[in-house]
């Protein structure tokens, strides 16, 4: 990179600043390092003074970093962990709402989810299916189980064993639903298994549910469908990824 | 005269289009499925509701039972 240095000068009486020296500092406010070893080796030397509040900017990593006295610490932002938006956008009257192709990438290996569905036109249920290069996956490998509270304290439970989709209770007209996904694995070969919690409604009730669906096979998935097989929902999602580590 | 049928649309990403023919013939499965399903549930209540009758008590009568 252009603005990448390893050294940092130190200016002594006389000594001349060539117009290097002072575009580069113009140009970076910060000095920027290729990695932590140029880092180390630019503030190195006995005429150096690399003291408290000492900024830089990695090219490696992409943080910035500042000295505390003792040791570098990063200002962000960072990579060591937290969510990474991916994707989002909102719905009108659909049936099926896809993630877009490749949501799910070798970046991350967990995701999480807020589909929030806030108008529907009518008191239906609400399925998943995960999906490869633009098509649902209908195969009977599909495991469910759930429950559900309603607001007036009636209980439910469902489950499904090698189904063609994922169970997940349902929405209604007045409330809507909001589910909070955590989908563990789906791009890498291995099982695919998706956790839900949310306001949610079953028979037009509303209440909280909770529940899991495994797709138990070891298929890579790059997105997933959420479906209603009666009506249409409105709503908004949001996809973020888990940073692994 | 031909009549024209309106499938239900699909969204990916932000794109909006009608169901294609492989997911409209999979969306009349999954219809077929879910009125199964709802049936089931039904039934279900329906069975729940009879043993509550013949016992002669409440639901939450039976749940302070079942404790």
């Amino acid at each position: 990179m252009p603005n990448e240095q390893t050294s940092v000068p130190l200016f002594v009486a006389n000594t001349v600043l060539t117009a290097s020296q002072q575009n580069l500092s113009a140009g970076t406010g910060v000095p920027v390092f290729a990695t932590t070893v140029t880092r180390d080796a630019a503030f190195g030397g006995s005429n150096k003074a690399l003291a408290e509040g000492q900024l830089c900017y990695l090219s490696s990593t992409n943080v910035v970093q500042y000295y505390d006295g003792a040791a570098w610490a990063t200002v962000g932002p960072s990579t060591a962990s937290g969510l990474t938006f991916i994707t989002g956008t909102t719905f009108s009257a659909q049936t099926a709402v896809s993630l877009p192709t490749s949501t799910f990438s070798a970046t991350y290996a967990n995701y999480r989810i807020i589909f929030n569905i806030t108008s529907a036109s009518n008191d239906a249920n609400d399925y998943i299916r995960f999906r490869t290069s633009g098509t649902d996956n209908t195969t009977s490998t599909y495991s469910s189980a759930a429950k559900f509270l309603s607001y007036a304290g009636t209980n439910t439970d469902t489950y499904a064993v090698a189904d063609t989709l994922g169970y997940t209770f349902g929405h209604g007209t007045a409330i809507g639903a909001t589910r909070v996904w955590d989908i563990i694995n789906p791009q890498a070969t291995a099982y695919t298994l998706a956790n839900f919690s949310g306001n949610i409604a079953f028979g037009g009730a509303g209440g909280y549910g909770g529940g899991g669906v495994g797709f138990l096979a070891t298929t890579s998935f790059d997105s997933m469908t959420f479906y209603t097989p009666t009506g249409t929902i409105t709503g908004s999602y949001k996809v973020y990824g888990y940073s692994n580590s | 005269m031909a009549t024209q049928t309106v499938r239900p649309t699909v969204q990916i990403g932000d794109e909006v289009r009608e169901m294609n023919d492989a997911e409209f013939a999979q969306y009349e499965i999954d219809q077929a499925a879910n009125i199964a399903r709802l049936k089931a549930d039904a039934d279900k209540e329906t069975a729940r509701q009879a043993v509550l009758d013949r016992l002669g008590i409440t639901a939450d009568e039976a749940a302070l039972l079942l404790g």
